[in-house]
């Protein structure tokens, strides 16, 4: 094998233990796991619900028959004691602006195996009625694109690869042992690949772990037959490119703060900078959009995260991309962005200096 | 290609803080000592010669090569350096075989070598355990393991013989000498002169980043001739070679010892001197002992740094 080449493998090889036990880095784990434990809680909030709710079942055609206007007690009568019955009052000020009057609100709940019922009634009549499955697929998958793209592309991989990253050149030089790699008879370009390598398969197990655990876990709790259904359609297109763009994520923001690290001492400054230039790109001219991380990853999301209606436009623009690249060109994209970026690293890490005794 | 590291007007700031100022220097292979105290660019100049830092001003050639193509130089340059820390978690043993590993040894060669250089240090023992939990001689040695585990043709060692004991230096040493005796270079600082003299082929002086002086030690003390030599001179008539010794003009001083049978002398010129206590002792004069006072080489060092620290 080629010199360098083994030389890059040997320093992925002795660095990358210490990239996933980095010394305080156990929030990444935090980070990476956090949104998976809250699929676990909804899941099991719905299965401990599915199951509370099962003694007491009511016919679906009774539930569907209940029509506006009704009252609550003929409802009550006609269904059986509800799941809850709330009563509420709210004063409420007259057209007049002066008058004072009470408005009584009453909230009928029901199940009938599969969704669960509600009845709102305003002063003893019922003026509105909801129905919903306890967890369906379609609103899991929207809760997880939008967590997925706000939460976990956004702020999770950001900060695990600055914490993962930044540390590879800045933390030697803390810990004073970066000489040990500058006295190898390894070409710095050649180091800097090889750290590089290990701070990247660190934080693709983790976070690419993380993207499918979390995935798994949008889905437990689901009705199994609609799971697998899942399975057999969409799901695993939808596993993999979630998975493909936490992998790129690392990649890219993974070159962006090792090039941080070798640039700058203090790691707020640089998070800070590119996290603002992240979020202001959508309003950026096209050209400078292509140097973001995170338009590539957007346009690799298989689903466009939830945007409420009520968003300004011009809150849409920072939240997705106006016109994604397609993948082929996406993933091109990230990667010639990376190579420049590790390209800047190259110049920094030869100019570097052994200087222990000024941080 | 030249054998000899060479410095030509090297200068190296730290902002505003001088670290060494336009050294020029030719160090032949042997045993070399930088010799300075604290803060004077002893580790300056050696990490200067690693590439590790790099110079603002002026060219530095080890061997032929740049300091500034660490591929190429470091195969042939070991640095025990005088930083202590291990990297995380590093045990005696991964140390020093990383650093073998990274020379491109396979796995069993790296093995082999790295057993070899421990042995060298007498480390086997604790060669498992954590660098970070070792002694300071420990830890001083772990790191000459490391730097000889590839028989570097430049072996550089920033004080090594800080924190060993007795036994240990000596044979540590004796592995400096069988380095130099290959035609290698070794090139090694202390703050104390008398520590490395008896064990140099030559010394360089060094005080506030710049050369003082270089050369073998007989040689830099003739660079000193200037400077007045002391003796001490015991005889029955203390006063009367006192007054003969007096009616020269490169004796500048004379004290009488408090018993009137002894002389402290200071002259400017050895060699004078010892011609004309030639003919004072053939002139009738009894003369018991000379002994140069100042045959410490401290005091010589002082001098030279400027009357000490
Ligand atoms: N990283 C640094 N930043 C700022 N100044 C430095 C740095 N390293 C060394 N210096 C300064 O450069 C000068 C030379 O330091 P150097 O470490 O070379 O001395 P030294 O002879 O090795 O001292 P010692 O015997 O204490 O090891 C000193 O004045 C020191 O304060
Ligand atoms: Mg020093």
């Amino acid at each position: 094998m080629n010199l360098w080449a083994k030389q890059v493998l040997t320093i992925a090889r002795l660095e990358v233990r210490k990239a996933f036990l980095s010394k305080r880095g156990l929030w990444v784990y935090v980070l990476a796991l956090f949104p998976a434990v809250i699929f676990l809680v909804h899941g099991f909030d719905v299965k401990l619900k599915r199951q509370r709710w099962s003694s007491q079942i009511t016919d679906h055609a009774l539930l569907e028959g209940v029509q506006a206007g009704e009252t609550a007690s003929d409802v009550r009568m006609r269904l059986g004691p509800p799941l809850m019955d709330r009563e509420f009052g709210r004063r409420r000020r007259g057209e007049d602006g002066e008058r004072l009057e009470e408005e009584r609100y009453r909230h009928l709940r029901y199940f009938d195996g599969q969704r669960r019922y509600d009845f709102h009634f305003t002063n003893g009549v019922l003026k509105e009625k909801f129905e919903q499955p306890l967890a369906t697929l379609e609103e899991n998958s929207q809760v997880f694109a939008g967590v997925f793209q706000y939460f976990y592309l956004r702020l999770a991989v950001f900060f695990g690869c600055l914490g993962i990253f930044m540390n590879l050149f800045r933390g030697e030089m803390l810990d004073k042992t970066l000489h040990f790699w500058f006295l190898a008879p390894v070409r710095r370009e050649v180091l800097l690949v090889g750290k590089y390598g290990a701070g990247l398969v660190a934080a693709a197990v983790i976070f690419g772990a993380g993207t499918i655990v979390t995935f798994l876990a949008m889905l437990w709790g689901l009705d199994p037959a609609d799971v697998q259904a899942y399975w057999q359609s969409a799901g695993p297109g939808h596993l993999f490119w979630y998975t493909v763009a936490t992998v790129l994520g690392c990649v890219g923001y993974g070159s962006v703060f090792l090039a941080a690290g070798l640039l700058m001492r203090n790691p707020i400054i640089p998070a800070v900078v590119i996290l603002f230039w992240e979020a202001i790109n959508g309003f950026l001219p096209a050209v400078l959009q292509k140097l973001s991380v995170l338009y590539y990853l957007q346009s690799l999301c298989p689903l466009p995260p939830p945007v409420d209606k009520e968003v300004p436009a011009v809150m849409r623009v920072l939240l997705a991309p106006a016109e994604p690249a397609p993948a082929a060109l996406a993933i091109l994209g990230l990667l010639g962005v990376t190579v420049l970026v590790l390209w800047v690293a190259s110049r920094a890490v030869r100019r570097l200096e052994v200087n222990y005794a000024t941080d | 290609m030249s054998n000899e590291i060479i410095f030509s007007e090297v200068s190296k700031f730290y902002g505003e803080v001088l670290g060494v100022n336009r050294v020029s220097l030719n160090v032949p292979p042997g045993i070399t000592s930088l010799v300075g105290p604290n803060g004077s660019g002893k580790t300056t100049l050696m990490n200067l010669m690693c590439g590790l830092i790099h110079a603002d001003q002026g060219t530095i050639s080890v061997r032929g090569m740049s300091p500034r193509d660490p591929e190429k130089l470091m195969r042939s340059m070991g640095y025990c350096t005088q930083f202590d820390a291990a990297p995380r978690g590093y045990s005696g043993y991964q140390f020093v075989s990383a650093a073998l590993l990274l020379h491109g040894y396979s796995a069993a060669e790296a093995d082999e070598r790295t057993w070899k250089a421990i042995d060298r240090v007498n480390l086997r023992e604790a060669a498992h355990r954590k660098v970070a939990g070792y002694s300071k001689g420990m830890r001083q040695r772990i790191r000459l393991a490391q730097s000889i585990a590839h028989e570097p043709e430049v072996l550089i060692l920033d004080e090594p013989l800080n924190g060993l004991d007795p036994l240990v230096r000596a044979e540590t040493i004796a592995l400096f000498r069988e380095f130099a005796a290959l035609g290698r270079h070794v090139i090694l600082s202390s703050h104390v002169l008398q520590e490395v003299d008896v064990i140099s082929d030559q010394v360089i002086l060094i005080a506030n980043g710049s050369i003082i002086a270089e050369g073998q030690i007989h040689n830099v003390r003739e660079e000193m001739s200037e400077h007045p030599s002391q003796f001490l001179i015991r005889c029955p008539d203390a006063a009367r070679v006192a007054s003969l010794l007096f009616a020269e003009d490169h004796i500048t001083e004379v004290r009488l010892h408090a018993d009137r049978m002894g002389l402290l002398v200071l002259t400017r010129s050895r060699e004078r001197f010892s011609h004309l206590l030639n003919e004072i002792v053939l002139g009738g004069q009894a003369i018991e002992s000379i002994v140069q006072a100042d045959a410490n080489v401290d005091s010589l060092y002082e001098y030279l740094i400027g009357g000490g620290r």
